[in-house]
């Protein structure tokens, strides 16, 4: 017990000294996390609006696609971008296994199924007369889109919000295609994976007390969200 | 009488197996009123928002202008004159300025003229008062009258009213009717669903009953005299 307490406090420390090496694991996870879930919301957001609005054969069977997605092990995502990127791979002349790039590619591939299911079930809870308001009044289909959006963007901020708690908490991708290299591809869950092998708990739990707050923080944000959408109904 | 605005031809719509509109014609004349009745579920709502091009007809055709096409190549045209309103209004989120301001954004006007546009626009329904007010907090039938400013504006040609005063009181009703006399008598062209035909007596000018998917001219008096 005083052992997990002496290494609690250390981490703290570390934490709360600017640790330098620390600081960069936490500031390189946000950073291929941000990119991630940026470059992947508007295109799922849209996909989400087609299977909602769209009237095309197929529909239901592509939406059960992606809500099956939603479980998917991280490194069953992991493994297949590591044969699709190894030099033997179809996509191995990009050199991309091992980067920054690799690891903000898988993480894209996962949150997209969860952005596409939440957004569509936030779109779905919306009001079909939105949709027919804006259009009657002359607005252009990009327009009534976004007007769609802003009026369930409570809905959408929480998937958003959800995509981003799932990446950034995610190690399979990461250490399959990032390799764990320190400075280049390290990141809080590889670097807390590392450091317990090692037996150095300190560094450990500091990431871990990170990714502790970032959760609170998220499900803090949600429930703020969840009562604006209430207040605002 | 002058010459009509659109004139819709054989007009067909089902759902499944279920025949909603049969062969239905209609024309609208500028500062003329519509009234259509009809049992729930004859098929009225679907009438107009295929008129406002919402909803898709299985056939239909429109003509205007002097030219005959099929709806699909039409309405894309003749959208922007037409105007539907929900039995509810749908207020977006925001305030009743910009309510009133939404379509704005799409014609031509600069920044201030649009301005100005809302500024008559909300004089001329009396809502004034309440532009900074958020639009959902609104009652039933101030949010009806929000919704009659905000297509008012647009000076659309036709304007589309599904049971427009289902939800009101008295004092709501006499303020809706007031602001509807006014855009006919401006020269709209003006299509009323309604269960309750007595309401708009004195503003109808023809009653069409829709029964079986077919659009039937009825007496307006026979209509005003129903409970």
């Amino acid at each position: 017990m005083n052992g997990l307490l002496l290494t609690t406090q250390q981490a703290l420390q570390l934490l709360l000294s600017g640790d330098a090496e620390l600081w960069s694991i936490v500031m390189l996870s946000f950073s291929v996390s941000l990119k991630a879930i940026l470059i992947t919301t508007p295109f799922a957001l849209l996909v989400a609006f087609a299977l909602n609005h769209g009237n095309f054969p197929g529909r239901r069977i592509i939406l059960a696609f992606f809500n099956s997605l939603l479980s998917v092990p991280t490194v069953v995502i992991g493994l297949f971008l590591y044969v699709m990127l190894t030099r033997q791979g179809p996509f191995g002349d990009l050199r991309l296994l091992f980067t920054q790039s690799a690891m903000v590619i898988g993480q894209m591939i996962l949150c997209f199924p969860v952005l596409v299911a939440l957004g569509y079930a936030a779109i779905q809870a919306s009001d079909r007369r939105v949709w027919e308001t804006s259009r009657t009044l002359g607005a252009p289909t990009w327009f009534t889109i976004l007007t769609v959006f802003y009026e369930v963007r409570f809905g959408l901020l929480a998937a958003v919000l959800t995509g981003f708690g799932r990446i950034i908490s995610e190690v399979g991708i990461s250490m399959m295609v990032g390799g764990n290299i320190m400075g280049y591809t390290r990141n809080i869950t590889t670097a807390i994976a590392l450091e317990t092998s090692k037996g150095e708990f300190a560094q450990g739990i500091a990431l871990g007390i990170v990714l502790l707050a970032l959760a609170f923080l998220l499900t803090a944000l949600l429930s703020y969200l969840q009562g604006s959408k209430e207040l605002t109904a | 009488m002058n010459e009509p605005l659109f004139i819709f031809r054989g007009i067909e719509k089902s759902f499944a197996e279920n025949e909603i509109l049969r062969k239905v014609d209609l024309s609208l004349y500028p500062a003329k009123c519509i009234l259509l009745s009809g049992k729930n579920g004859s098929g009225k709502t679907t009438l107009l928002k295929i008129v406002a091009g919402l909803e898709k007809p299985d056939v239909a055709e429109i003509e205007y202008a002097g030219k005959t096409n099929s709806w699909k190549k039409a309405i894309r045209s003749i959208r922007k004159e037409i105007i539907y309103l929900h039995q509810q209004p749908f207020l977006f989120s925001g305030n009743v300025e910009s309510n009133v301001a939404y379509g704005l954004r799409f014609t031509s006007l600069n920044r201030k003229q649009c301005r100005e546009s809302v500024i008559k626009a909300l004089e001329w329904s009396r809502l004034s008062d309440l532009a900074k007010i958020q639009a959902n907090t609104l009652s039933g039938g101030v949010q009806q009258r929000v919704a009659f400013t905000r297509a008012w504006i647009l000076k659309p040609k036709v304007l589309l009213l599904d049971e427009p005063m289902s939800n009101m009181d008295q004092e709501s009703r006499e303020q809706a009717f007031f602001l509807l006399c006014r855009m006919k008598s401006a020269g709209m062209s003006i299509v009323i669903t309604s269960h309750v035909p007595q309401y708009f007596y004195g503003l109808a000018d023809v009653q069409f009953h829709l029964s079986n998917g077919k659009l039937v001219q009825s007496e307006l008096s026979a209509c005003n005299d129903s409970p």
